[in-house]
């Protein structure tokens, strides 16, 4: 009896367990992890201005290496790097930004791990088949070079900084750090056939890692950092003043194109949302113009109102977009990882807004532009933010990634505004329904008492 | 009400005599609720409360939502919103509705595949087994409308790829999808139907469930053993069983509290894990998704539809000797519900004279290696239709077949199963040891 008593507890609390086991690995591996990932193929290109013949069109043979050139930046195993881009100068002739890519170090503990190549590209006027490049190493970013200039950071651990950082800075064009093979950052110059201003740079991070995830960046295999936002997890909250900015980065970049059409305005003022004052969701809501039917015009909007739709036929809404789209699948399409990942929406719109690379294609008229984590490739939005596109009032950082974290945070938000409500709620059965079964379990117990443990009567 | 021999309602006081002159309702009540159930039953025979449990569950969120719903193309995605966004309680409302149609099909699979191991379908219970079957197919035919109804990407592409199947079949197929779907495409009309029926067939279903209760209260329930009740005498049959209240009744709501408990962590934590994230797109008839991929509890059929594509020497065939007329579309339909049909006619197919799983040692493995089949079944259904899925697919389709088709009569005739104990009580005394004079009897437990 005892065995089959203490089975039965034990089934119980592995069946207790189970429930709460998604739940508490997901908090373990989320605040475990930092992003794990290195970019795939962060590439950069400057599009010069009467680049006819454009590298995307031309294949990867005529993209001609000059390891005399090469300038590389080795990092070890860097966990925490992520690619991000910031234009980093106008290319001469056009208006243009030359995106740079960027592999930054994202946890709080490397900052110093950063190290810096900044390239120059000679004029491509002598540049037939090969362009010089005097990779500079400085600390900070000297960028607004007349010719397209890209800055290459690479994240990586202290310690791999240590070594291998102070050789990758040295590096002056020819000289390589000794530790390049694990991974490198390669600055390489690229010439395609075109006229006088012709040129482009290629900047390229491999990784092992990267390698066997997506031999390329734009063959199906997309790539999705897993960001550790706030409120993933059972216990996972909304930050109030994350979401304040979210909504801050939407209403003044993402607005200009995209939509929330299922996102009443007064939802901003809710607790477990931004929690905006209420003054201050009124005046919000004023900044836009809905059309009335009773009015047979238009007005401004107010609280009650929804906010805009896409302003682009093109420009898919965000209402939804957080939950419309999985971060994660694996292994071998079980999703399992969901488990511990969560499912992986904002990660994907963090990845998208991190994940391009810099080069662009035209395909019938329309400008794509690669990203790494878009399927197929190439999307056909412009690189969104870039950093430093808003200014926070609270002085909070807004470089490109923390910009993209932010905005991904609101846009889960704005598909799942009652995820605090609902967790509180998920909460609250687990507890009543694990005192109930406890109960149960001794009623049953005592029940059956009599009948497990009688004497024989005949 | 069963043949098991036990106390009968006595109405007691006036008003009860008064009563049950009239109506014996008193009387049903109480022969339900202390019918003698074997006592030996396990943990596998908690799932029909389960089940119970999710039919009303289903029926009391599903009853409140459609108060805020619209079944209409333009607004029937936004409405959900609207429910999820506006309506109080309305997130957790929707959750629990989407979530619980996945709890009542991982139910459901549960109470089938115990069924199927411990020989639950056998004479006499065939009619309990059939009713199950139907209502199985009911409850596959409302989760498939139900899905359509947030009006999302795979909603409407669902709905385009399964009405597809019936226009697959020769000469009427086409005029039947026109039928089903209200016109010649999935459109207004046929999100207006499904909304109807899926609104009607789960009290159909309950119905059906009211039977199939009846029908299993009349042959007695079946037991991890096999072995029937003995029905001699009332004394006898006490001796094998206990009522159903209180005895049962506690330990199948303790059963559903821990399930119930699991589901809440789901409800609560990651409602969106089951769905799919294209159904939070709105439907665009003119963006087919990379991947139409149905729920997951449809997907081991959804493989099996799949797995008989044209160069299938068996579809080749069916397609020669019927002159064209079985293409392979048709084909990979009656496959997939063949698939469900085997299942149902498994009570004349199983030849065995054991009911049991237990005491049939080669039963048991390939048994083992059917449910392994349907899981790896419903992971090929969420594959892409290409090598090496669509081939593992094949084979695990013919898997399902052949262990219904040949397997299963075969092993009748071919296997030597052990004897099983000659009385419930023997199995239950085995378990838990009866005291003798005080010195507890040292007793092996069979399992």
């Amino acid at each position: 009896m005892i065995r089959k008593t203490t089975l039965s507890v034990s089934a119980l609390a592995l069946l207790i367990g189970l429930g709460g086991l998604p739940a508490v690995a997901q908090q373990a591996t989320t605040t475990d992890e930092p992003r794990t990932e290195i970019p795939p193929a962060a590439a950069t290109e400057a599009p010069a201005a009467e680049a006819e013949t454009t590298t995307e069109d031309a294949p990867a043979a005529t993209i001609e290496e000059a390891p005399a050139a090469e300038a590389e930046a080795t990092t070890e195993d860097a966990p925490a790097a992520t690619t991000e881009e910031a234009p980093a100068a106008e290319a001469e002739a056009t208006t243009e930004e030359a995106p740079a890519a960027e592999a930054e170090a994202t946890t709080e503990e490397a900052p110093a791990a950063e190290a810096e190549a900044t390239t120059e590209e000679a004029p491509a006027a002598e540049a037939e088949a090969t362009t010089e490049e005097e990779p500079a190493a400085d600390a900070e970013a000297t960028t607004g070079q007349e010719t397209g200039d890209s800055v290459v950071t690479a994240g990586e651990e202290p310690s791999a900084e240590a070594e291998d950082g102070p050789d990758a800075i040295d590096a002056a064009g020819e000289e390589v750090g000794p530790a390049a093979e694990e991974n490198t950052v390669e600055t390489e110059a690229v010439a395609p056939e075109a006229g006088e201003a012709a040129e482009a740079e290629h900047t390229e991070i491999e990784g092992d890692t990267a390698e066997e995830e997506h031999a390329a960046g734009g063959h199906g295999e997309t790539h999705t950092t897993d960001v550790d936002f706030s409120f993933e997890g059972p216990f996972g909250a909304y930050d109030q003043f994350q979401l304040q900015r979210g909504l801050q980065i939407y209403t003044e970049v993402c607005s200009a194109c995209h939509g929330l059409r299922y996102v009443p305005i007064r939802t901003i003022g809710d607790e477990g949302g931004p929690g905006m004052p209420e003054d201050q969701v009124r005046a919000y809501a004023a900044n836009f113009e809905v059309y009335d039917d009773e009015l047979e015009d238009f007005r401004p909007a107010t609280p009650g109102d929804h906010f805009p739709g896409s302003a682009l036929e093109n420009a898919p809404d965000l209402s939804l977009m957080a939950k419309a789209r999985a971060g994660f699948h694996g292994p071998y399409g079980l999703g399992i990882n969901q488990f511990v990942n969560g499912i992986g929406g904002p990660e994907h719109i963090y990845s998208i807004l991190t994940g391009y690379t810099g080069r662009t294609r035209e395909q019938a008229g329309t400008t794509f532009y690669e990203n790494t984590a878009f399927d197929g490739g190439w999307i056909a939005m412009a690189p969104p933010l870039a950093g430093e596109d808003v200014e926070f009032a609270d002085g909070h950082a807004n470089d490109l990634s923390h910009e993209a974290e932010d905005v991904a945070a609101f846009l889960m938000w704005a598909a799942e505004p009652k995820m605090m409500a609902r967790k509180q709620a998920g909460f609250t059965g687990v507890i009543f329904l694990g005192i109930l079964a406890v109960l149960l379990y001794l009623t049953n117990k005592r029940i059956w008492y009599p009948h497990k443990h009688r004497t024989k009567r005949d | 009400m069963s043949g098991i021999p036990h106390d009968h309602y006595e109405p007691k006081t006036g008003g009860e005599k008064w009563l049950h002159a009239r109506l014996p309702v008193l009387g049903l009540l109480y022969d339900t609720l202390f019918i003698p159930t074997p006592k030996n039953l396990n943990w596998m025979w908690i799932w029909g409360i389960v089940l119970a449990f999710c039919l009303v569950l289903q029926i009391a969120t599903g009853i409140v939502l459609v108060m805020h719903y619209t079944p209409h193309v333009d607004y029937a995605f936004a409405s959900v919103e609207h429910i999820v966004r506006d309506v109080n309680g309305g997130h957790m409302l929707r959750y629990l509705h989407a979530n619980g149609a996945s709890l009542f099909f991982f139910a459901v699979y549960i109470h089938i595949f115990r069924g199927l191991y411990y020989g639950s379908y056998k004479a006499p219970r065939e009619v309990t087994w059939i009713v199950g079957m139907l209502i199985y197919l009911l409850m596959m035919a409302t989760g498939f409308m139900g899905y359509v109804l947030p009006w999302g990407q795979m909603s409407f592409w669902g709905a385009t790829v399964i009405t597809g199947l019936f226009g697959a079949i020769p000469l009427i197929g086409e005029p039947i999808q026109t039928w089903l779907l209200g016109g010649p495409a999935v459109d207004n009309a046929t999100l207006n139907r499904f909304f109807s029926l899926h609104y009607l067939l789960p009290f159909v279903i309950a119905g059906l469930v009211i039977v199939h209760i009846w029908a299993f209260h009349s042959t007695g329930n079946n037991n991890p053993t096999g072995v029937e009740v003995r029905r001699g005498s009332k004394a006898e049959a006490e001796k094998d069983t206990l009522p159903f209240w209180p005895y049962f009744v506690i330990k199948d709501l303790f059963g559903l509290a821990v399930v119930l408990l699991i589901f809440f962590a789901v409800v609560g934590f990651m409602p969106n894990y089951l769905g799919h994230p294209d159904n939070y797109i709105e439907a665009n008839p003119l963006a087919t998704p990379a991947h139409i991929v149905p729920e997951w509890y449809f997907l081991p059929f959804y493989a099996i539809l799949r797995a008989f594509t044209a160069d299938v020497w068996v579809v080749m065939f069916a397609s020669w000797i019927t002159g064209g007329i079985i293409t392979a579309k048709f084909f990979g339909v009656l496959a997939m519900f063949g698939a469900i049909a085997v299942m149902a006619l498994v009570p004349w197919l199983d030849t065995s004279s054991v009911r049991s799983g237990r005491y049939r040692p080669m039963f048991k493995w390939w048994f083992a290696l059917l449910v392994v089949d349907f899981i790896v079944l419903m992971w090929c259904g969420a594959m892409p239709a290409e090598p090496p899925y669509s081939t593992i697919s094949l084979i695990g389709a013919t898997y399902w077949f052949a262990y219904f088709l040949v397997i299963l009569p075969l092993l009748g005739v071919i296997e030597k199963p052990k004897a099983p104990p000659a009385t419930i009580e023997e199995d239950f005394d085995a378990h838990y040891a009866p005291h003798t004079g005080g010195t507890e009897t040292i007793v092996k437990p069979a399992e």
